[in-house]
């Protein structure tokens, strides 16, 4: 019976198809949460990505080794030349911190949103169709990693923690095209700019820093960091530098491009800043999780 | 030998996929070329049309659900994509000179349609707005111009190692 069997094979690739469909959209719902099978399944699969890992590090190292031997005598010609520089920049920065630390005690202040614990973590993957731009690190909770925190590179910020599990953790770099990614920063000059990081320009690959006062002037080259009154991420973690300023799409406040420090290529050891003041729920744009919800 | 050394093959390119990813993007002159791996489903697509389309059926359904918990958390979508590629791939391979040429061939034709498919489906839950001419330039012509080198490279290998184990398999085609 070839007709019974098709019309059988067609009712199972229906039902097949309504299911996923279903299954898409429950998972794209609520993407931050993971239930325990999901959780057990990125554990398992993520003890498996560091044993391949490992050695894939390994090689990139050996790689990098060679590419630096090349250029060592070129770099160390720099670097004599600024290490004269660097004994009378040590010394202003010694003096500047104890400064720091007598006028804090004087003031009284213990509590700093600079201040924060760094974990040490390794990529262990990319996400490989980059679609959307993530890392899955080799930390989770059992190490204090938790949701929302900032993850760097020696360059700057490169992304946050969205999901959590025991012992993995997966960042999605600042570079995605989500558009409830939100990163407080402010540039640095003679008088701080308060700004959001909100979206990429992918064509430009620089960050979008907006909602700055339609007032201030800012300057190309201008360095953004990151404002630690988001809530969650620590002050200070450079974020990039400016390059050109605009007018936003409804003419209020300014925008401006900003050249990510970080390189996001070849990503290999991060580290994930556990801040020391006190966190506020949600992402790091400042807002509570009633205002959220409202907003 | 190839009831474990299918499953063993599988796991090792779907952990080597991601290491490859780190490479990706590339910038080569000054504009970035995004190479995604497919070693997986490329593979498949060989195991499809080599060996037999249920037991590629299977570990697509097995390894995109893994993909999909793992990288992408939308469940559903590689584990759809991964066998209904096999299907169609087992379907267009009766209809075409059965070799290596003609399934590599096939292979990449199926992998362009699946990297529209994606994109297509990206754009739709708006995780992209990358215009489409961006999309040609940088990422669906690197990521098939590599992917062609990978199946150059193992093609014969993927190959060899199927047609050995199965005298038979001419017979085989087809759904079930």
């Amino acid at each position: 019976m070839p007709q019974f069997l098709s019309n059988k094979r067609l009712i199972l690739l229906l039902i097949g198809v309504i299911l996923l469909v279903a299954l898409i959209s429950l998972t794209l719902r609520d993407r931050g949460q993971v239930s325990l099978p999901e959780q057990i399944v990125k554990e398992a699969v993520g003890a498996g990505q560091s044993v391949f890992s490992r050695p894939a590090h390994f090689v990139t190292g050996v790689f990098d080794n060679i590419d630096s031997l090349i250029n060592t005598f070129e770099e160390n010609r720099l670097l004599k030349a600024r290490l004269e520089e660097f004994a009378g920049v040590q010394a202003e920065v010694t003096d500047l911190r104890s400064e720091n630390e007598e006028l804090k005690e004087l003031v009284g202040k213990e509590e700093d949103l600079r201040e924060y614990n760094p974990i040490q973590a390794v990529v262990i993957a990319r996400n490989p169709d980059q679609w959307e731009e993530k890392i899955i690190l080799n930390r989770g909770t059992n190490h204090g990693v938790k949701e929302n925190m900032a993850v760097m590179t020696a360059g700057g910020l490169i992304g946050k923690v969205t999901i959590v599990t025991p012992t993995t953790s997966t960042v999605e770099l600042v570079t995605t095209q989500n558009p409830n990614y939100r990163v407080s920063a402010m540039v640095l000059g003679e008088d701080d700019v308060f700004g959001l990081i909100e979206g990429y320009d992918a064509e430009r690959r620089e960050l979008l820093l907006k909602r700055i006062d339609f007032s201030v002037d800012l300057k190309e080259g201008d360095q953004v960091v990151s404002s630690g009154l988001g809530g969650i991420f620590p002050k200070g973690i450079v974020i990039g530098e400016i390059t050109e300023v605009t007018i936003d799409e409804f003419g209020l406040t300014k925008l401006a491009y900003v050249k990510p420090a970080a390189d996001f290529s070849m990503l290999n050891h991060v580290v994930i800043a556990d801040r020391l003041a006190p966190e506020v729920d949600g992402e790091d744009s400042g807002m509570t999780e009633d205002e959220e919800e409202e907003s | 030998m190839i009831r474990f050394l299918v499953p063993i093959v599988c796991l090792v390119l779907f952990f080597v996929e991601p290491i490859f990813g780190l490479f990706s993007p590339l910038s080569i002159g000054g504009s970035l070329y995004y190479v995604v791996p497919r070693f997986l489903i490329l593979f498949l697509i060989f195991l499809t049309v080599f060996y037999e389309l249920r037991h590629a059926l299977f570990y697509g359904l097995f390894f995109g659900l893994l993909y999909d918990v793992f990288y992408i958390d939308i469940i559903g979508l590689y584990s759809f994509l991964y066998p209904a590629v096999c299907l169609i791939a087992a379907y267009f391979f009766k209809k075409i000179p059965q070799n290596l040429l003609s399934a590599t061939l096939l292979a990449l034709g199926l992998l362009l349609a699946m990297e529209v498919a994606l994109y297509l489906f990206f754009q739709l839950i708006g995780l992209t707005d990358a215009p489409a001419g961006t999309f040609l330039t940088s990422r669906l012509w690197p990521t098939l111009i590599a992917n062609a080198l990978y199946l150059g490279l193992l093609g014969w290998v993927f190959r060899s190692m199927m047609v050995t184990q199965d005298p038979q398999r001419g017979t085989k085609f087809g759904l079930y």
